[in-house]
């Protein structure tokens, strides 16, 4: 089967997800995540968006957590990568990997 | 520190994420806000959040319409939501340079819709829903008693705070406060009036404001014999003091009393209302029986994890205790606590929501009334561009993918539209704002001159509905038929056409142009009448103020009991000491006292006059001093002045208002009027009635109650009475009545200054605070500056009024060319034949233009008679002149915006129109 192909986005939101693991992960931390670590501001509209993408397309799933008094006695939807997700994962950076090899230039030692 | 998400985010989030999600998307949104508030703090994070809110709830339904697209196949084409591209905005902003005339017209038009609905939200907002600039201000509550009854407010409540106060548990500092008058006098003996608060001391803690200097009230400052301290506020600090820090400890003379300044106030700090002084309420000096003493307002903040329905439990209990042991004077009160400022309506909450909603229906509806009239134009433009779509949908352009285009271009117009709006809208809140502040109204701490997110929010939504109206419904009419019409490979079918929808609109419109037209007429004479009259005497060199004294004691002042009169003693001798000394000042020519200015309101009354029953008159009536009429320069013509032996006896009445005593002075209109020009010296008259109570229709039935007669002693020139432009186009005659200080704790004063009286103000002040100190002194202005202040809403009325009429004309005129210009368009061909066959240029003009005229006649028809029924008929010539001159103008204006349309129908060539078809 043929892994599907990633945008940028989607690949940092899996990575995150990733990193947070299934009982952490869940749209406000992943934005947080993203933001500690990229340095740049992600909207969370667009975590959502991306969220609902990833699901539809099998590279995760979602489910509820539970209730917390921050969240006004709300729960959280945690997100788990699937396999699918992690083969997309793994395609999408050794990809990447690839195409840096040998690029000194990139790679910041030009 | 805690703050909420507002209500109307989780609200918009619930609607956008899908079902089983919302729960969650809320929770986040909470969770995300709360992280803002301890970096942020709370203001900051509130914005914020509800921009977040709206950026994750357009994001979510982007989605949900990307997904329904995908799902039923028309992906491929884009889904409705998903159609709109940044290329549509652009091509709306090409649109917006091509049709000027459009552009201008509907800009304006949504604009002025638009500008409306976000005065009114943002009016509701600031009065219903305003938030308080203090920390934790949506958990400060009022309680107050309802007298279920009288349907009203119980203010003498003292007696039930001082209870409250012991057994309340879910409200935490609890306290009080009360509005008292009083005059500062400093060591230097400069004097202000201040309204302050005696307030305890808990309201500095629920307020949680630092003063700049020294320190705010404590509890051991309210006991009795403790030393007389006040805080003062920023600005008396500035005004009074120089900003010198060294204030503290210093005394003023508060209301004749010598007491300690103990702290300053930053100038943004105003609780509990207004106040701009605070002294510690002393309640064991007042009278505390059940519905007894001081009118009295309760604050304090609800307990944490209390919440407002607990608190209402709570005291529902102890109301209900103190009916059952107090119940002569508590059976029918019931105590209750509401959100803080929702306790200054003094009518129930939900008589304001029903006003409010109301008001926002109808401009709602006024909303959609303009933007059916732009989508008159977007449809005139639509048809005209009918070609391009045609060609559009033969290159695979789906019928939705056209309506998106067109919607986006509307968008981008309403776009426009809603910035100039909320431009209008916040220089509107400004005007009024300021106004009012003229006018003398002291406005809370918590009313902001710019605009609320939320107003900006709900000016977007309508600039949606704008949108939708002017842009989508025409767009779905042009676009029907469209792969028919490509079959037939024929553009400018018959189909195409204004139907009755956009007939009735037009007449609407013409109707309502007819109207607003008159009303900006009748508004442009009120205020000519008020700039062009006479005040009668040289205004402009009398300088006028208001003095009132503090009443003797604390406990008369608190219960409002009349006068005592040791008191109306001490008030007259207070007066005539200061008229002696301003009389002594060589700047001063004349001086006087009177009840009512020349130029402001006055009341008016039915009378009638001895030897004439069965007719009556309506009069507008004043209380001036004896030397009144000679201080002004306007001694009476016929007759004789007034006398001290003229004034009526007051002693004892609360107010004075009906000690008139018997002897009256008449104007010239009075005797032209009443007398026919006749001699009315020693003629009688007396009053029936208020005229604002029995009406001032003359054959209104009059009331048996019967004054005494008064008797006429002399004539005086007409000199300015009301200054009201509604009652001044009814030219009313005018009566005198003799009247003097002191009979009452407030007098007003004109003196006529030798110079500039401007430059008199602070000599003005310094006299009347060596006679008294406690003299407070207030609206020190020259007469004209009074009366012009008075005229200021009838200028800002007349404006508005103006603005509103030129756009809806210009909106008629848009709308009548759109017509001829589309009729001229779609009937080119049958205007050719025609031509060919040899008819007469005149029938043909009138054979295609006959409908719009029609539709032009009928609305000014409809105007006219609506017109006519609001006017109760044309009783006088500037009726005449109201109701005929926008029927000229209407039918002159759309008269002009036929000439081009018809110089272009008369042109065509019959030979060009038959190869064109």
């Amino acid at each position: 089967m043929a892994t599907e192909s990633l945008g940028e986005f989607e690949l940092i939101v899996l990575l995150a997800s990733l990193r947070l693991g299934p009982d952490e992960a869940y749209t406000v931390s992943i934005a947080a995540d993203i933001t500690q670590r990229t340095r740049r501001p992600v909207r969370r509209a667009n975590v959502y968006t991306t969220l609902q993408r990833l699901e539809s397309k099998g590279l995760v799933t979602t489910r509820l957590g539970d209730a917390r008094p921050e969240r006004g006695g709300r729960p959280r939807r945690l997100v788990t990568v699937t396999r699918t997700g992690l083969a997309a994962v793994r395609a999408a950076t050794n990809a990447i990997q690839a195409m840096v090899g040998g690029l000194d230039i990139v790679q910041g030692r030009a | 520190m805690r703050g909420n998400v507002p209500r109307w985010c989780n609200a918009l989030l619930a609607w956008a994420a899908p079902r089983d999600q919302a729960d969650e998307a809320i929770g986040d949104l909470e969770e995300a806000h709360q992280r803002r508030v301890a970096r942020r703090g709370r203001r900051l994070a509130g914005v914020l959040t509800a921009l977040e809110a709206v950026d994750v709830a357009v994001a979510l339904l982007r989605e949900r319409w990307r997904r329904r697209g995908t799902m039923d196949g028309t992906a491929a084409r884009g889904s409705f939501g998903a159609r709109i591209s940044l290329l549509d905005f652009k091509l709306g902003f090409r649109m917006l340079a091509k049709y000027p005339g459009l552009t201008v017209v509907g800009g304006l038009a949504i604009a002025l819709g638009i500008a409306v609905g976000a005065f009114a939200f943002e009016l509701a907002a600031q009065v219903m829903h305003p938030r308080l600039p203090l920390p934790d201000g949506d958990r400060i509550v009022a309680l107050r008693l309802w007298h279920r009854q009288a349907n009203g407010v119980e203010e003498q409540s003292l007696h039930d705070f001082i209870g409250w106060r012991e057994s309340v548990k879910s409200i935490e500092e609890l306290g009080a406060y009360r509005d008292v008058d009083r005059n500062l006098v400093t060591r230097a003996g400069q004097s202000m009036a201040l309204r302050m608060a005696e307030m305890t001391a808990s309201g500095f803690r629920l307020a949680g404001v630092r003063p700049l200097l020294g320190r705010v009230l404590e509890e051991s400052d309210e006991q009795l014999g403790a030393p007389p301290v006040v805080v003062i506020g920023e600005r008396v600090w500035r005004t009074q003091f120089n900003r010198d820090p060294a204030v503290l400890g210093q005394t003023v003379r508060l209301g004749g009393v010598e007491t300690t300044m103990i702290g300053v106030m930053p100038e943004s700090f105003g609780f509990p209302v207004f106040h701009s002084a605070w002294a510690p309420l002393r309640i064991a000096a007042l009278d505390s029986r059940p519905r007894r003493g001081t009118q009295l307002h309760v604050f304090g903040r609800l307990a944490p994890g209390i919440s407002l329905d607990e608190a209402q439990a709570e005291l529902r209990l102890l109301g209900e205790r103190a009916a059952a042991d107090m119940p002569e004077t508590h059976e029918h009160l019931r105590p209750e606590v509401m959100a803080y400022t929702r306790a200054f309506f003094t009518v129930s909450w939900r008589t304001v929501m029903t006003s409010a909603y109301a008001a926002q229906l109808g401009v709602l509806l006024f909303l959609i009334l303009v933007c059916a009239n732009v989508a008159t134009l977007v449809f005139a433009r639509t048809a005209a561009r009918e070609s391009e779509m045609v060609l559009r949908s033969a290159l695979g352009a789906s019928r939705g993918r056209i309506v998106s285009q067109i919607l986006a271009e509307t968008l981008v117009l309403g776009g426009v539209g809603a910035l100039v709006g909320l431009s209008i809208t916040n220089f509107g809140v400004r005007i009024v704002l300021g106004l009012l502040q003229d006018a003398g109204l002291r406005l809370p701490f918590w009313i902001r001159t710019s605009l609320a997110p939320t107003t900006v929010l709900y000016a977007v939504l309508l600039t949606f509905i704008a949108a939708v109206i002017a842009g989508a419904v025409p767009a779905l009419k042009v676009t029907r038929g469209l792969a028919h019409r490509l079959r037939q490979a024929a553009v400018g079918g018959a189909d195409l056409k204004f139907g009755k929808l956009w007939t009735g609109l037009i007449v609407t419109q013409v109707a309502l142009t007819v109207i607003f037209m008159a009303l900006t007429i009748d508004a442009q004479q009120d205020m000519a009448r008020g700039h062009a009259m006479r005040l009668g005497f040289p205004a402009r060199q009398f300088l006028s103020a208001q003095l009132e004294i503090d009443r003797m004691t604390a406990a008369a002042e608190a219960a409002e009991v009349p006068y005592t009169e040791a008191e109306l003693a001490h008030y007259r001798a207070t007066f005539d000491a200061v008229e002696q000394r301003l009389a002594a000042d060589p700047a001063i020519a004349t001086v006087t006292y009177t009840a009512n200015f020349p130029g402001s309101y006055h009341t008016t009354h039915r009378i009638e006059v001895d030897g004439a029953s069965g007719s009556s008159h309506i009069v507008q009536r004043a209380r001036v001093g004896l030397k009144y009429f000679d201080a002004l320069g306007v001694p009476p013509v016929a007759g004789r002045g007034f006398r001290t032996g003229d004034l009526g006896s007051s002693a004892g009445r609360p107010t004075g208002d009906d000690a008139l005593g018997t002897a009256v002075i008449v104007n010239e209109s009075f005797v032209r009027q009443v007398f026919g020009g006749g001699n009315p010296i020693g003629r009688h008259v007396r009053y029936l009635c208020h005229a604002e109570q029995c009406g001032f229709d003359r054959s209104a039935a009059r009331t048996d109650k019967r004054e005494p007669w008064l008797e006429i002693i002399g004539i005086v020139p007409d000199i300015a009475m009301t200054g009201d432009p509604d009652l001044l186009r009814m030219n009313l005659p005018g009566m005198y009545h003799p009247w003097q200080p002191g009979d009452a704790y407030w007098a007003r004063i004109a003196v006529r200054v030798r110079g500039d009286p401007r430059a008199f103000a602070p000599r003005l002040r310094a006299i009347t605070t060596a006679v008294d100190p406690s003299v407070r002194i207030e609206q020190v202005m020259t007469l004209e500056d009074l009366y012009e202040l008075e005229l200021r809403a009838y200028d800002f009325a007349f404006r508005g009024a103006l603005l509103a009429s030129a756009i809806v004309l210009l909106l008629s005129v848009a709308g009548t060319y759109s017509i001829m210009s589309f009729t001229v368009s779609r009937r080119t061909r049958e205007i050719g034949i025609r031509s060919a066959l040899g008819a007469d240029p005149r029938r043909i003009v009138l054979a295609i233009f006959s409908r719009a005229l029609a539709q032009v006649m009928a609305g000014v028809l409809a105007g006219t008679v609506l017109l006519l029924v609001m006017m109760r008929g044309i009783q006088s010539r500037q009726g005449a002149l109201i109701v005929l001159l926008p029927v000229c103008i209407m039918l002159a204006v759309c008269a002009l915006a036929c000439v081009v349309p018809t110089r272009r129908a008369l042109r065509i060539e019959p030979t060009a129109a038959l190869r064109e078809g």
